[in-house]
């Protein structure tokens, strides 16, 4: 759904051709496993250690704050994984106090062992053919943190009622894990239910200002997003020289972050 | 918008009366008949007319669902009797009565078709009235003026109050929502313009130019602000009849140019994206709002472009939003609008998009210090 030419890199000019886009509604869908409680490598505003969990809810309300700042009338509604999906809060609301009350609310579980997929594609098609009715469009936004468990869903192929979205954390490659198969099997789940181009990012640094970098990457419109090899946000603020490149500076400095 | 705590035959009546009516209906207030009770069956309607609203209260009561609503008027219209009305005349009081007696209260449409004739037969009403006025300048510019469809009047009198009557007289029968790819509005987005002429009962020998506002449905700001329309002069002896051809061919002018400047805008934003990255998210129909997402170094921050109507006379403001840095709370850090950089609007787009990135390159270093700056001030309470 992209009414835009040239977008591989360097193959033509980018334009933005005149279309009517849909309002969101999106779906926070947070993983509770006790894998969420695992500390990050950043450190919050006093010094003191944050959570993946507490990283992950900070980057939804940077997610919502910005996206309410382009358009107020994008929606939000949370649901959290544990085993299977269940919603947190079902009403999709753009009010961003309510947003801090149901972010405030998500607390993690005990480990879960497994991680069922199916239940979320249901409920959020179930959503999306709501949202189509309205002339909106429903998305769906991952966040995901379990280092060995795979995710599993029995969804038929071909319902593609929504966009999805997936943000990883996770350890650090070992012997007693595999994030490889995981984010694999996350990138089978995106391709199989996604109706239109699906981001997925990862990053086992704990990094809380990765994650955040990566939940703005994920503010693109679906209507107007480009397929994710050819990203080239965030763009790097370098004043033009001969022979500047692209480059995201991001693979740069390990910087202690204090948040 | 749903109105809780109306009995569903009310509730039905009423959201049928806001999603079908004509003009934008609104309820300002809804209270209970009955003390005894919180089921509320009476409310207060807002209703377009005349480029203003009138105040009708509308008084149902709960324990007899089977009988048609009351409705009050305002305290300046008692003269204004639709129930009562010798027949003949615009409108007619029979069908009013008729529906009246007939009331069916499972009906969902009921309402509305009560409240559109007795919009019609105020129109009426305040036709008359005005045309009672002993003035003879604006007998004259009624006469001339009533040619044209869809004029709405109003005399309003009161104790305080000088004598004045109001006209709305819409403009231009250009369809606004066809010139516009895309277009997102629902409603036909249309230009009037309010007249207002003092009450002259003496002869004056030279009349004042009447006080003439523009006024246009609220959508068509994305495109078009009437507040930045200079109304063409009113030359003495003037009349009505002259001045709104000359009016409305300036305006259709404006307003062309207002659908071209939406091309203007798309290619400058389209231009920004070689520096700035492909835009996270664009209003890709007005083009008036894009969100860019950059970093400078491991500072990355998202930029809010607002293109207003009068770009490129006027620069775009930016405002900045950092990805990384919070408030108490958890809100990201943003900065004022900025709106004072280097600018020229006969710059080539590729020039403009290069010399706000080098605007940009050099603010981000500002914006990282205001966050950290920002930042402490919070670790320190």
């Amino acid at each position: 759904m992209e009414g835009i030419e040239g977008e591989s890199s360097g193959a033509g000019r980018f334009t933005l051709p005149p279309m009517r886009i849909s309002n969101e509604d999106i779906i926070f869908c947070v993983d509770v496993d006790a894998e969420s409680l695992v500390e990050m490598k950043s450190t919050g505003f006093n010094g003191k250690p944050i959570t993946r969990l507490d990283a992950m809810k900070q980057a939804i309300l940077l997610f919502v704050n910005s996206k309410l700042s382009i358009n107020p009338d994008h929606r939000f509604a949370f649901v959290t994984l544990a085993k299977t999906a269940s919603w947190l809060r079902k009403e999709f609301s753009s009010d961003i106090e309510s947003t801090l009350t149901a972010v405030r609310g998500i607390s993690a579980t005990s480990a879960c062992g497994q991680a069922d997929l199916t239940h979320l594609f249901k409920l959020a098609s179930h959503e999306a053919k709501k949202s189509r009715a309205q002339n909106r469009i429903l998305r769906v936004i991952l966040i995901y943190c379990r280092s060995s468990v795979r995710p599993q869903h029995q969804w038929p192929v071909n319902q593609k009622l929504f966009t999805m979205d997936v943000l990883y954390l996770h350890d650090k490659p070992g012997p007693d894990n595999c994030p490889q198969k995981v984010y694999d099997a996350l990138v089978d789940a995106l391709e199989h239910v996604s109706e239109n181009e699906g981001y997925i990012f990862e990053s086992g640094q704990g990094l809380a200002r990765i994650l955040f970098r990566q939940m703005c990457v994920l503010l693109s419109h679906p209507q107007q997003r480009c397929v994710q090899d050819d990203v080239d946000i965030p763009k790097s603020l370098v004043k033009k020289s001969p022979a500047a490149d692209t480059t995201n500076g991001e693979d740069t400095v390990p910087v202690t972050s204090s948040q | 918008m749903t109105y809780d705590g109306f009995p569903p035959f009310i509730s039905a009546q009423l959201h049928y009366l806001i999603n079908h009516f004509a003009h934008p209906v609104r309820v300002e207030q809804a209270w209970s008949g009955s003390k005894y009770s919180n089921t509320l069956d009476r409310f207060t309607l807002l209703i377009p007319y005349c480029l203003d609203t009138i105040k009708w209260d509308v008084i149902y009561n709960a324990e007899f669902p089977h009988a048609p609503p009351d409705i009050i008027f305002g305290p300046e219209d008692e003269d204004f009797h639709p129930f009562y009305n010798e027949s003949g005349g615009e409108g007619d009081s029979r069908s009013i009565k008729n529906s009246l007696a007939t009331w069916n209260n499972k009906d969902p449409t009921r309402l509305l078709a009560l409240i559109w004739e007795l919009r019609d037969q105020y129109m009426s009403y305040q036709r008359k009235r005005v045309g009672e006025v002993d003035d003879d300048r604006l007998k004259f510019e009624i006469c001339t003026m009533l040619s044209r469809e869809g004029i709405e009047m109003h005399m309003s009198s009161g104790v305080e109050k000088p004598e004045e009557v109001k006209f709305a007289v819409p403009l231009m029968d250009m369809n606004i929502n066809k010139m516009v790819v895309g277009c997102p509005w629902r409603h036909p987005q249309k230009i009037s313009l309010q007249v207002i002429y003092p009450v002259n009962r003496k002869y004056v020998s030279a009349p004042s130019a009447p006080h003439l506002k523009l006024m246009s449905t609220p959508a068509l700001k994305s495109l078009f602000s009437v507040d930045d329309v200079k109304l063409p002069p009113w030359l003495d002896g003037m009349c009505m009849a002259e001045y709104l051809p000359h009016l409305e061919e300036a305006l259709e002018r404006q307003v062309s140019e207002a659908v071209s400047l939406i091309e203007v805008r798309r290619r400058f934003i389209e231009a920004l994206a070689p520096l700035f990255g492909r835009p996270i998210e664009t209003d890709s129909v007005f083009y008036r709002k894009s969100m860019f997402f950059v970093a400078s170094g491991a500072f990355s921050f998202l930029v809010l472009f607002f293109l207003s109507t009068q770009f490129p006379k006027q620069q775009p403001s930016l405002m900045l939003q950092s990805s990384m840095y919070f408030n108490s709370q958890g809100m990201p850090i943003k900065s004022p609008l900025l709106t004072d950089y280097p600018w020229s609007p006969r710059w080539e787009h590729s020039q403009m998009a290069e010399r706000t990135f080098e605007f940009l390159v050099d603010e981000s270093v500002n914006f990282k210090k205001y966050c950290n700056e920002a930042q402490l001030q919070q670790n320190q309470h």
